[in-house]
């Protein structure tokens, strides 16, 4: 490893890295917006709406990008939402600290060159803004964005009654920003329908919410040449795998199935095993090697008496089986699955309640599985396996069902996939398991009366109620107005907070850092209403009086977005703390000096 | 452009060796270029459109095969994308043609009209997203109506319509290069073999067969033929004189070849003196004892049967087949009730042999073993003969898309009016209900009214330039004003002689008469109510489109529209 020199990082350099991946978001960000299409080298074409998505196909090459898109991918892989605004507010951050660094650079320490100490006011301010935000943004949010903020629950996802649409709007705002206006109903309406079938029922709702997301690989199928209007639920799981024996046409029903984790067939020789033919054996008059193989193939035909004999008619194999397994299994009529994926495997034993086996010769009354049907479905250019759990319902309390997401293109299909996804990760964000000790609580307050409450606080401003709301923040589904609200209320919350400071302080020296946050923020709903000046303005003046008459602009969680100003800030103070970038030179081959790999090493900086 | 430049710098990938960095286009729609690659794409495409369409040919710069074709799944995979947007587009139709196998080249020139009529007029892309979307519902709305003017329910108690349908798939793929009576006989042969795959008895659920396809070079085409049950290759000198039918057969799936192949990963070592291969022979000549005890007479294997015992079955009487394939497996399985033998040591299980009819059929200067079972069969067998290669692989293809489109009917037993007639139906009825319905839907879909009827026009103006495509000698274009319908003008023909010139319309339900009225199409024309058409017509109509494949091209081709006039950025990896 041969080292290069060092190369200094300034606070432009930072700066026009996050402007760069800023100017791509952008192109997709706000009502306005559109898709980014995207060619691997491979040849496939993506498209997408989804920040995370365009920033990590991105290659990049550049240290500090690559750490921003670490940083985005980050927070929302976590929240599912906000990747966009995450590199919107950053910017806007690193612009307002650049000014103001430029314009006053000695303000802390006296450096030798202007670049250095330009950089430590830099890291200074995002040090104070961190620590600012760590410690007062929740207050000011609760007092100032929650009360025109009201409350959903994961109840009135699934209810069947229009009445509440706050819950439907907050899922067609997020769907909008991902697919666009032409799908954005369609695709809440089959949220909505997945929720309800999935819907535990006296359980926790959040329970239900979670189980969906960490099984969305195996509950979805992606259908590739039909119109998007066929997407749909169909009852039971898809097994994306097509059956390797023929399958019998008429069947008694119930079925029942054993799911395998092993070989079938046992493996005579392992490896380092030795088989040694000896001339005038024992074993070679005994017909020798054929001997072997044949005590193989009696092997599987107890293995598959004994199935009969439990009457399993259904097989799901984790691995591939030989010939033999299969040809022994279609002559006892069985349907046999091969190499069902790790997830499918998963979910089917949660849903039948069965293990699997790994032991053939150990087969138990709880290895096996009831299942209404099992049948072979046609999605597509593809034939996979369809079954429903016998009785799902007495035993689990859902109907369990599986999602089929359909799209002219792979590319919009797997985008359509994506948005389902994060929809569930914005929801679990926005709806945050209650913690038990505050149960008793959440319900003494009923949603309407939260908001009221938030609006008497304002005027009595005791810290031990602040103390009780600040707890809301982060617990309840809060919504807002989309279309800037939050912003253009927080903006208004620290305008407010930073007079009340420099009156009481009155230190002019010092600049507050609540206002370098409150000038960045104004610069979210700028770029919604970019296309519209005229709008920008309406909406800003009308701020204090935000309510739900405002739901053609849509909804968004309140603490997904407080969130993401905790992660921009954090962000921020990473970035501004490099000072110099390691580029060292891994020699791969040492006789060619064209296949030399960069690797970059970022180093803080040291005081 | 400052930002641009920079960004390059920032794309540079860090893998083992440096990639170019990707190339990025802003507002790809705007760009000239852009513009000009998708107008080349659309008049190559437009161009091979329907039964007078001009061939392509298809030729690689390294000397490949020279394909000429004007198939779209072909063509699409031919063009090598230059540009995401294009793969985009291509892909999409590509999806479609392979799950409905028709109206490939409708979807993809309709999209592009979409995508440049959306460019000539100056609305945000938004509006007129929303607004096809809103227009595709109402078309689709209309067509699965019952008295839709441009359906025609297919009647399955005469096989006419359903030999329409099919000749219309054939005669719209020129390089078949077939006479008139050539399609009319591969067409019936196609309605043939698609009846004999239905099964008659049909249990709780339809399950069809097969049509395994024999492509034979050098002969007529009207030479081709359907057989029930399968054709095989014949092995040589073979006698059936002494054979009694049926036959009972036995069909093996494991190699016959002497291997041993499940022993597992470890090593085997053989000492001196240790003869496993003639271990082994034995092994498989007890196996062709155990047949002939059993009386067998027909013996197939999936691959490879060991000369020794195909020496040993053959002096028996036996007639060996091997290297059958995989593919034949399955048709012949559902032939003969045989259960295929995996395993070389344990007896045969009497439920594993089959049974099956078996002929000698000379066909040309070769001899096919046809077996045929002793019921019925959905298994059947089309020879198609052609006079070159080229023609013959088209004809192939062709006969595969026909047989698709033909299953599809079981589904929606219905076909759309062809020739262009059921676009320009389209056209005047989305033009009059988007006249009419301007006041509701517009604020719906939040814009103006205008607006609104700005991007239904260009809508429609798309849906009849699909019509126009079907053209290729600059011939008019033009649309009745009472039916809607499609007619042609000859380059040679004035309007006022159009009751000479086209008797019948692009479909030829409706005849030509003195007191019609017809306008150009692209022209402006006072939009109008499309009256249906008698129902004791005495015309039935000549040209069919299949209705589930044309259905889905409508929606495919409207969305990736929609999907590409969406598309704000490209980044393009290059390397």
């Amino acid at each position: 490893v041969k080292m290069v020199p060092l190369e200094q990082l300034h606070l432009s350099h930072v700066l026009q890295a996050v402007s760069a991946l800023e100017s791509i978001v952008l192109r997709s960000f706000g009502p306005e917006g559109g898709q980014v299409l995207f060619t691997r080298d491979t040849g496939q074409v993506m498209v997408s709406r989804s920040g995370k998505r365009i920033l990590t196909a991105l290659h990049l090459d550049h240290p500090l990008a690559r750490m921003v898109v670490r940083c985005v991918w980050k927070h929302s892989t976590i929240t599912g939402d906000g990747s966009k605004t995450f590199v919107l507010l950053l910017a806007s951050l690193l612009r307002i600290i650049h000014a103001t660094a430029t314009k006053d650079p000695h303000m802390f320490q006296p450096h030798n060159s202007t670049e250095a100490s330009e950089a430590a006011t830099a890291r200074h301010l995002a040090d104070r803004l961190l620590e600012f935000a760590l410690t007062e943004l929740d207050k000011l949010i609760v007092l100032n964005v929650l009360p025109h903020g009201f409350r959903v629950s994961l109840e009135n996802f699934t209810a069947k009654t229009q009445h509440d649409l706050s819950c439907q709007t907050l899922l067609v705002s997020f769907f909008r920003t991902r697919l666009g206006y032409a799908y954005c109903d369609f695709f809440r309406n089959l949220f909505c329908e997945l929720l309800s079938h999935w819907k535990v029922k006296d359980d926790r709702p959040s329970f239900s919410m979670q189980f969906l997301n960490n099984s969305f690989l195996a509950l979805h199928t992606q259908v590739s040449g039909v119109p998007v209007s066929c997407s749909r639920l169909i009852e039971g799981q898809v097994i994306h795998r097509d059956f390797a024996t023929p399958c019998p046409q008429v069947r008694k029903q119930p079925l029942k199935a054993v799911v395998f984790n092993g070989y079938l067939q046992p493996k005579l020789l392992t490896t380092g095993d030795v088989l040694e033919l000896r001339c005038g054996d024992k074993v070679t008059e005994d017909r020798g090697i054929v001997h072997f193989s044949s005590w193989t193939e009696k092997s599987v035909e107890s293995i598959i008496a004994t199935l009969q004999s439990f009457g399993v008619s259904v097989l799901l194999c984790a691995l591939k089986q030989s010939s033999a397994v299969l040809a022994a299994a279609t002559q006892a009529g069985m349907c046999l699955v091969e190499c069902v994926s790790e997830e499918e495997i998963s979910l089917f034993t949660q849903l039948s309640g069965v293990t699997p086996i790994s032991d053939c010769r150990r087969i138990h009354p709880e290895h096996i599985a009831t299942l209404t049907f099992c049948k072979p479905l046609l999605l597509g250019a593809h034939r996979y396996v369809h079954l429903d759990f016998h009785d799902c319902e007495e035993r689990l309390k859902v109907k369990p069902c599986s999602l089929v997401i359909c799209a002219p293109s792979e590319g919009q299909a797997d985008q359509h996939a994506c948005a389902f996804q994060d929809a569930f990760r914005m929801l679990l964000t926005a709806l945050e398991p209650v913690r038990k000790t505050q149960t008793a609580l959440e319900e003494t307050i009923p949603s309407k009366k939260c908001t009221s409450l938030h609006a008497d606080n304002i005027s009595n401003g005791t810290a031990c109620r602040v103390h009780l709301h600040q707890k809301c923040v982060t617990e309840t589904g809060c919504v807002i107005s989309a279309g800037g609200t939050f912003e253009f209320l927080l903006h208004h919350a620290l305008h407010q907070y930073g007079h009340s400071c420099s009156v009481s302080v009155n230190t002019s020296a010092v600049v507050p850092v609540s206002q370098l946050l409150e000038k960045a923020l104004l610069s979210v709903p700028r770029q919604i209403y970019s296309h519209n000046l005229k709008h920008f303005l309406q909406a800003q003046t009308r701020n204090g009086n935000m309510s739900l008459k405002l739901l053609d602009l849509g909804l968004e969680s309140v603490s997904c977005k407080y969130q993401l100003v905790l992660a921009v800030l954090q962000c921020l103070t990473n970035l501004l703390r490099i000072n110099m970038v390691l580029r060292t030179h891994a020699v791969l081959h040492t006789e060619s000096h064209d296949s030399l790999n960069a690797h970059s090493f970022m180093i803080p900086m040291s005081h | 452009m400052h930002i641009a430049s920079y960004l390059s710098s920032l794309m540079q990938m860090s893998r083992l060796v440096k990639k170019s960095p990707s190339v990025c286009t802003d507002l790809p729609l705007n760009s000239s270029d852009v513009c000009n690659k998708l107008r080349l794409m659309k008049e190559l495409l437009k161009s091979s459109y329907g039964p007078t369409a001009r061939l392509k040919q298809v030729h690689n710069n390294i000397g490949g095969a020279v394909v000429t074709t004007s198939t779209s799944s072909v063509l699409l995979q031919a063009i090598s994308s230059s540009h995401p947007i294009v793969s985009l587009i291509k892909g999409s139709i590509l999806n479609h043609v392979s799950r409905f196998s028709d109206c490939g080249l409708f979807a993809s020139v309709f999209c592009l009209s979409l995508i440049e009529e959306a460019g000539r007029c100056d609305l945000s892309k938004n509006v007129i997203i929303r607004v096809n979307k809103h227009l595709l519902s109402l078309c689709t709305a209309h067509l699965q109506q019952e008295d839709c003017g441009c359906k025609v329910q297919l009647d399955f108690c005469s096989s006419q319509s359903l030999i329409t349908l099919a000749r219309s798939v054939i005669s719209s793929k020129p390089t078949c290069v077939l006479s008139e009576p050539e399609s009319a006989h591969i067409s019936r042969l196609a309605v043939q073999a698609f009846l004999l795959t239905v099964p008659c008895n049909i249990p709780d659920k339809v399950r069809l067969g097969r049509t395994v396809t024999i492509p034979m070079e050098g002969h007529s085409v009207l030479e081709s033929a359907v057989f029930p049950g399968l054709l095989l290759d014949t092995p040589e000198n073979i006698s059936l004189g002494n054979l009694c039918s049926p036959l009972r057969m036995v069909l093996f799936s494991a190699s016959l070849a002497g291997d041993l192949s499940e022993l597992g990963d470890g090593r085997i070592e053989v000492h001196q003196g240790v003869d496993t291969d003639s271990q082994i022979v034995d092994q498989l000549l007890e196996l062709g004892k155990q047949v002939l005890k059993d009386e067998v007479k027909l013996f197939v294997c999936q691959k490879v049967i060991h000369p020794v015992l195909q020496h040993y079955l053959r002096c028996n009487g036996v007639i060996v087949i091997e290297r059958l394939g995989i593919s034949l497996m399955e048709p012949l399985i559902q032939l003969t009730g045989a259960q295929p033998v995996a395993t070389l040591h344990t007896t045969v299980p009497w439920e594993a042999y089959g049974e099956v009819h078996v002929s000698v059929r000379p066909f040309g200067s070769k001899t096919k073993l046809h077996l045929h079972p002793a019921g019925k069969t959905t298994i059947c067998t089309m020879i198609l003969c052609h006079r070159n290669e080229t023609m013959l692989s088209e004809l192939k293809l062709v006969c595969q898309k026909t047989e698709h489109v033909l299953r599809l009917t079981l589904r929606e037993p219905c076909a759309l009016l062809g020739g262009g007639c059921t676009e320009t139906h389209l056209a005047a009825y989305v033009r009059h209900q988007s006249k009419n319905d301007v006041s509701e839907s517009s604020p719906v879909l939040g814009c103006s009214q205008t607006e609104y009827l700005l991007a239904a026009e260009a809508f429609c103006r798309s849906l009849e330039s699909v019509a126009t495509s079907l053209e290729h000698d600059d011939g008019a274009s033009l649309i009745d004003l009472t039916h809607a319908h499609h007619w042609t003008l000859p380059s040679d023909a004035t309007e006022e002689h159009l009751e000479d010139a086209a008797a019948l319309c692009g479909c030829g339900v409706v005849q030509s008469c003195q007191n019609k009225k017809w306008s150009y199409l692209n022209t402006e024309y006072a939009e109008f109510s499309p009256e249906p058409l008698l129902t004791a017509s005495p015309l039935q109509p000549t040209v069919l489109d299949s209705f589930t494949a044309k259905v889905n091209a409508l929606e495919v081709a409207v969305e990736t529209a929609n999907l590409v006039l969406d598309v704000r950025y490209v980044i393009q990896d290059v390397n």
